[in-house]
């Protein structure tokens, strides 16, 4: 399946992500268009206020959590790195890694998008 | 296994929701809330449900606010919770352990591990409750079996004194009924539902000294000498020893009760009752409530030796004092209380 191989070749982990599924590939692909629309509506940026991110925090708690159980391992290990960051009162660092992981983050949805359409 | 048993799962993020509930589908009824407040809501409806998988992070009333519902509520004693985390810190699972989460599962989920982890827990909980179940059914049979034990014992003390065993039954019922009528009037004389149950049961023991009085007082048809009542008297003492002797036959909560009322309950509020001449609230209540439900009862019935007295007649010869003097909040209670059910009647 083109979007499975797509998604591989981006360091998504497909084969454990359809596994915690029971095995069902539908059911992993319909839950990737559910992810893709998720993390725009979340529309975390790098210029979040560096006094108050509460709510950033908890987005991108959420985020870190989905990605990890659809194994979308890049997104998964950036955000973990960001809401640690966060947890710490460390925005500014948190704030280079979303800014690296973001450009990936995009590669990840346009390739969702663009198989799922 | 069976598919009768239902999880429900609590997320806002509806992926995990979804994943959650592919994972557990085949054996489980699945039901899903993407809040707090929602799940709250189910586990208060009808739903039967055997285990809960909770978000620990979510908008509005959050894991731990759930927790402390069903804390609240007690149902966290027979429904086992895993709280759902991605890496909460030490400090938040633990505040989700003393609430009585048994466990916890980390996102992402490793599917194969979460399955047994939770059939094991579900399993364990099933025959955990259900021998709860069993046991506290086997309490309640053991309390209906030892207080008809209690009942027969206080009729037999009765059948000595030429009574049908009827007057147990109806000083139970009417103290039960005065019992509550003081505690909702009253703060000072409050007590709980249970307790007034506990209350009533006891005084069908009332009377129980009365098997160590000779036939010749107990069912003489006159009046009796001075001596002779001297002797009846002692019923009281002779019934609160004789309880003394035996406390394994009546519950431990209900046993204070019994030899109370046993011993007090021909005490008056002026300290001019028997057998130890207390005064006021030096009475226990409850005791004070059989000695009015006794007196009336007395009243009220038909003996050998006496019509019953009216309904007005019994209430007035008890405000008048000729029957001894009792609390004026209990009279005042007893007479609203009669009242009623004569008007209903």
């Amino acid at each position: 399946m083109k979007l499975f191989d797509d998604l591989k070749a981006l360091g998504v982990n497909v084969n454990d992500g359809v596994n915690r599924l029971g095995g069902n590939e539908n059911l992993y692909k319909r839950l990737l268009g559910t992810f893709a629309k998720t993390i725009k509506s979340y529309d975390i940026q790098p210029d979040f206020d560096e006094e108050n991110y509460s709510e950033i925090t908890e987005k991108a708690h959420a985020i870190k959590g989905i990605a990890g159980n659809l194994s979308i391992t890049p997104i998964y290990e950036g955000y973990t790195q960001i809401v640690s960051l966060l947890r710490s009162s460390e925005p500014m660092h948190a704030k280079e890694v979303l800014k690296r992981i973001l450009p990936i983050q995009n590669g990840i949805i346009e390739c969702i998008e663009k198989n799922l359409n | 296994m069976d598919k009768e048993k239902t999880i429900l799962i609590v997320d806002d993020m509806e992926i995990n929701r979804i994943i959650l509930a592919e994972i557990f589908k085949d054996n489980y009824n699945i039901l899903q809330a993407c809040n707090g407040d929602r799940a709250i809501e189910m586990l208060n409806g009808a739903y039967d449900i055997s285990a809960v998988l909770l978000d620990l992070v979510m908008p509005g009333t959050d894991g731990l606010g759930v927790l402390r519902d069903m804390k609240k509520s007690g149902k966290i004693v027979a429904i086992p919770v895993f709280l759902i985390t991605a890496e909460e810190d030490e400090k938040t699972l633990m505040e989700g352990y003393h609430l009585g989460a048994v466990d916890i599962i980390r996102k992402p989920f490793m599917s194969h591990f979460l399955k047994h982890r939770v059939n094991n827990i579900i399993e364990l909980y099933g025959h955990r409750n259900d021998l709860a179940k069993v046991v506290e059914e086997q309490i309640a049979r053991l309390n209906h079996l030892n207080q008809s034990m209690i009942e027969i014992l206080a009729t037999a003390v009765e059948f000595r004194d030429c009574e049908s065993g009827e007057h147990v039954k109806r000083i139970s019922g009417m103290t039960k009924a005065l019992m509550t009528e003081v505690s909702n009037r009253y703060p000072e004389y409050y007590m709980t539902a249970d307790e007034v149950d506990k209350i009533s049961k006891s005084s069908v023991l009332h009377d129980v000294g009365k098997i160590s009085i000779p036939d010749r007082i107990l069912t003489k048809p006159g009046r009796l000498t001075p001596e002779e009542y001297e002797i009846m008297k002692l019923h009281t003492v002779k019934g609160y020893d004789f309880l003394m002797q035996f406390p394994d036959i009546i519950d431990e909560s209900t046993y204070k009760y019994s030899c109370d009322i046993c011993r007090y309950h021909h005490e008056r509020w002026d300290g001019k009752g028997y057998p130890d001449g207390l005064k006021g609230d030096e009475i226990p209540i409850w005791a004070q409530v059989v000695s009015i439900a006794d007196v009336y009862d007395a009243l009220t019935a038909e003996r050998v030796y006496k019509k019953p007295f009216s309904h007005e007649k019994a209430l007035e010869m008890i405000k008048n004092g000729e029957c001894g003097t009792f609390n004026p909040k209990l009279l005042e209670a007893f007479e609203s209380l009669t009242n009623n059910w004569k008007n209903n009647n």
